[in-house]
């Protein structure tokens, strides 16, 4: 409408793109002209290549889709197939009967040292529940004083504890593994939380969020009175409430999944639930199959129904903070 | 566009306005501030009195305080601890306790990070150093602490895989790692390249294909190993097979016999002192993939959408075809994050151990031949040979120094920013 309010930047792009379009004519005009090119023909050609290319996106995402979740499928169909239909020799999609025996069965099973899936579930909630909250508060003060205190030696501390993260953990699992029997922590739960208590990878990316704080605020604060650690309650911590939610999620499904270290250090007895995967489940009692199949053969549906279980928590979680989870892990991209 | 071009200049004017408004509001305070006091205090005689006294001591005070010339305003000593050293202006001359004090409360971020530091002190600092000293103890006896003396011992036999038997061979952990990570996740990160353009140019379903596309991510590699070898496994004994599994029939189709993929007569080509089970291979591949797929379309797609449209549009009238414009255009555009991606993706992949587990096995296959760097270490923790572990460690260290070497290398010429 007003050409004057056009910043002169953009005058210049607009003058391109007209050349551009002018020139693009003048072109398809020469073209009709000196050949049997019809310019109608072609663009509905043009518009009809582009329908088969979204058609080829859609038909390659579902390919890709199906392939994600695909494995999904399988373990949830295989863990209510019955054995026998399992190892039909031409496999089905679908169970003809459903066989919720297998989950009964399974949640059942003890070994011999009488550690059974309860026994294995509570180890995980436990560990769980206190290296995620002790983790987070030691991460939350540890960020802070690094972000936003002044005391000697801060920044050579930052500098060694980046430094560290390009060291391979397993490194610090063979002295830790001597030091925990040292100690006599052996088969405690003290040996699967403290030694993973700090990450240093969560206390940089939260440490950066404290640092996009502003120093005004920090200032205000200390105006009205508040102590350091009062700032830190009352205003940074409510202000990150994202990435702390995501830094908590991300840490419990990582002690969900901890599988060597458990192994490493514990008895059965005292290991995680991921360990408990990968017991070999039989039909021990004889009472799914009648003695159909030996008792010591692992039957696969019964390793899927333990894969379920152990799985499916994930994806409740998944579901109800795809948000929180899928935030952390990106913000690893642009900060990692 | 000239409306849009507008607003601000309302705002501008707008807040001209309101400046005005503002000044006008203030010279009718400063006019009236005059008049209010000039009313208000209208002194009386005894006021007139006290003020000239007021006046009189503060000019005899002032007298005596300019003779003294360094004098300045003293705080309560309790007072003046508080005070952070950088905000005082003057040099307070401080007791030695005082002094002690100050410093001890200049360092008080030091309490916040104590729990970290003492935790890390144990558990990762002392480590690192005890990795080093160690892998040089002959005969490491790790509950005894006792050694033979010092030496390159461990290294030689690791490297030579001379470490008695029972244990995983460190050259085929090292070959085996090189090829799952060099190719599963190039391949990868081409996939979701791939991927991320397709998913970037669809308008509807987007977000639904992007939360099905991002499920692997959240899954326990032990357990979806486990579900992937069912895909391959051969259930039966060698005359009678239940199944060929799903992979195999599927395979049947083309024509291609029942490969053995995971188990024990998994096929294999030696190549000197190491074998090759290709088969495996095959199988750890197509998972590694599977599983690093998500995180790297999160990122790509989160990159892609930030691309600036302007950059297509001038691909377009240029006339470049979709696969000029994805590796001409796109992919430099781009180039940031999928080094990024190369180079955290290598590093994860020399760590890979519980996939391998879920897939073939506490014993990593038959007798550890699809051991992995990190699968050797923990072989050898857990038969005690501990020397060797650490001697591994070392290596796999050296081993991932020189990778991020080559990377920064690379990426200093490839990448464009």
């Amino acid at each position: 409408m007003k050409e004057n309010k056009v910043t002169p930047n953009e005058m210049k792009q607009e003058q391109i793109l007209q050349e551009k379009a002018r020139s693009a004519e003048k072109m398809h005009a020469y073209a009709a002209a000196n050949s049997d090119l019809n310019v109608e023909k072609e663009l509905k050609r043009q518009r009809v290549a582009r329908v088969i290319r979204n058609i080829i996106s859609y038909a390659f995402l579902t390919l890709c889709a199906f392939f994600a979740f695909l494995p999904f499928y399988w373990m949830i169909i295989s863990s209510l197939k019955t054995e026998t239909e399992y190892r039909a020799s031409s496999p089905t999609f679908f169970p003809t009967e459903f066989k919720w025996a297998n989950y009964a069965a399974v949640l059942q099973q003890t070994s011999s040292s009488g550690a059974g899936f309860w026994r294995m579930l509570l180890n995980t909630l436990v560990v769980g529940i206190f290296s995620t909250s002790l983790g987070v508060i030691v991460t939350i003060v540890t960020a802070y004083a690094l972000a936003r205190m002044k005391f000697s030696g801060k920044n050579i501390l930052f500098a060694i504890m980046l430094g560290t993260m390009m060291i391979p953990g397993e490194m610090f699992t063979i002295t830790n593994y001597i030091t925990v029997a040292d100690l006599h922590w052996n088969d405690t739960y003290t040996v699967l939380i403290l030694p993973f208590l700090v990450s240093i990878y969560y206390v940089y990316l939260l440490r950066n969020n404290f640092m996009q704080i502003p120093n005004s605020l920090y200032q205000a604060a200390k105006v009205d009175g508040l102590s350091d650690f009062g700032y830190l309650v009352k205003v940074m911590v409510p202000l990150t409430a994202p990435t702390l939610v995501s830094i908590t999620l991300l840490k419990f499904i990582g002690t969900w999944n901890s599988y060597i270290w458990p192994r490493l250090v514990n008895n059965e007895e005292w290991q995680m639930i991921t360990n408990w995967v990968t017991n070999g489940f039989s039909d021990t009692s004889g009472a799914l199959y009648g003695g159909q199949y030996p008792l010591s053969e692992p039957l696969t549906t019964l390793r899927m129904a333990a894969v379920c279980m152990v799985s499916l928590p994930l994806f409740i979680l998944f579901i109800f903070c795809r948000k929180y989870i899928m935030h952390g892990v990106s913000k690893s991209g642009t900060k990692g | 566009m000239a409306k849009k071009d507008n607003i601000p200049n309302d705002e501008v004017k707008n807040a001209a306005e309101l400046d005005d408004a503002v000044v006008t509001q203030d010279a009718a305070v400063d006019a009236d501030l005059p008049q209010e006091s000039a009313a208000e205090a209208k002194p009386s005689a005894g006021q007139k009195i006290k003020d000239w006294f007021v006046s009189l001591w503060d000019k005899i005070k002032s007298a005596f305080v300019s003779e003294r010339k360094n004098e300045q305003l003293a705080l309560p000593r309790e007072l003046v601890e508080k005070i952070p050293p950088e905000m005082l202006l003057t040099d307070v001359k401080l007791t030695k306790k005082e002094k002690v004090v100050r410093f001890l409360r200049s360092q008080s971020g030091w309490l916040f990070v104590l729990p970290a530091v003492l935790l890390m002190c144990i558990f990762t600092f002392y480590p690192i150093i005890n990795a080093f000293v160690s892998a040089f103890k002959e005969n490491y006896n790790a509950t005894t602490h006792r050694f033979d003396g010092w030496g390159f011992e461990n290294f030689k036999r690791v490297i030579m895989s001379d470490t008695g038997t029972g244990g995983a061979s460190f050259v085929q952990c090292l070959v085996n790692t090189l090829v799952f990570t060099l190719v599963s996740v190039p391949l990868s990160t081409l996939l979701a390249l791939l991927i991320s353009v397709a998913l970037n140019s669809i308008k509807p379903l987007q977000k639904a294909y992007q939360t099905v596309l991002f499920l692997p991510y959240l899954t326990n590699s032990l357990a979806m190993g486990a579900v992937f070898a069912t895909f391959f496994t051969i259930i039966g004994t060698s005359r009678h097979v239940d199944t060929y599994g799903i992979v195999n029939i599927m395979l049947g189709w083309f024509g291609v016999e029942p490969i053995d993929w995971v188990g024990i007569g998994s096929p294999t080509w030696e190549l000197g002192a190491i074998t090759i089970p290709w088969a495996k291979y095959v199988v750890a591949i197509v998972y590694e993939v599977w599983s690093g797929l998500p995180f790297k379309i999160l990122i790509l797609f989160s990159a892609l959408q930030s691309v600036n449209k302007q950059y297509y549009d001038a691909a377009k009238i240029d006339g470049a075809s979709r696969s000029t414009v994805l590796w001409k255009v796109t992919a430099p555009l781009i180039s940031p994050m999928i080094s990024y991606l190369l180079v955290t993706g290598i590093m994860g992949g020399m760590k890979q151990y519980s996939a391998i587990v879920g897939l073939f096995g506490d014993q990593m296959g038959f007798n550890y031949d699809m051991g992995t760097m990190v699968g050797y270490i923990y072989s050898y923790i857990e038969n005690g040979k501990t020397g060797y572990a650490f001697a591994g460690s070392v290596l796999l260290f050296i081993v991932i120094m020189i990778i991020t070497l080559i990377n920064t290398q690379i990426s200093k010429k490839r990448v464009t920013y």
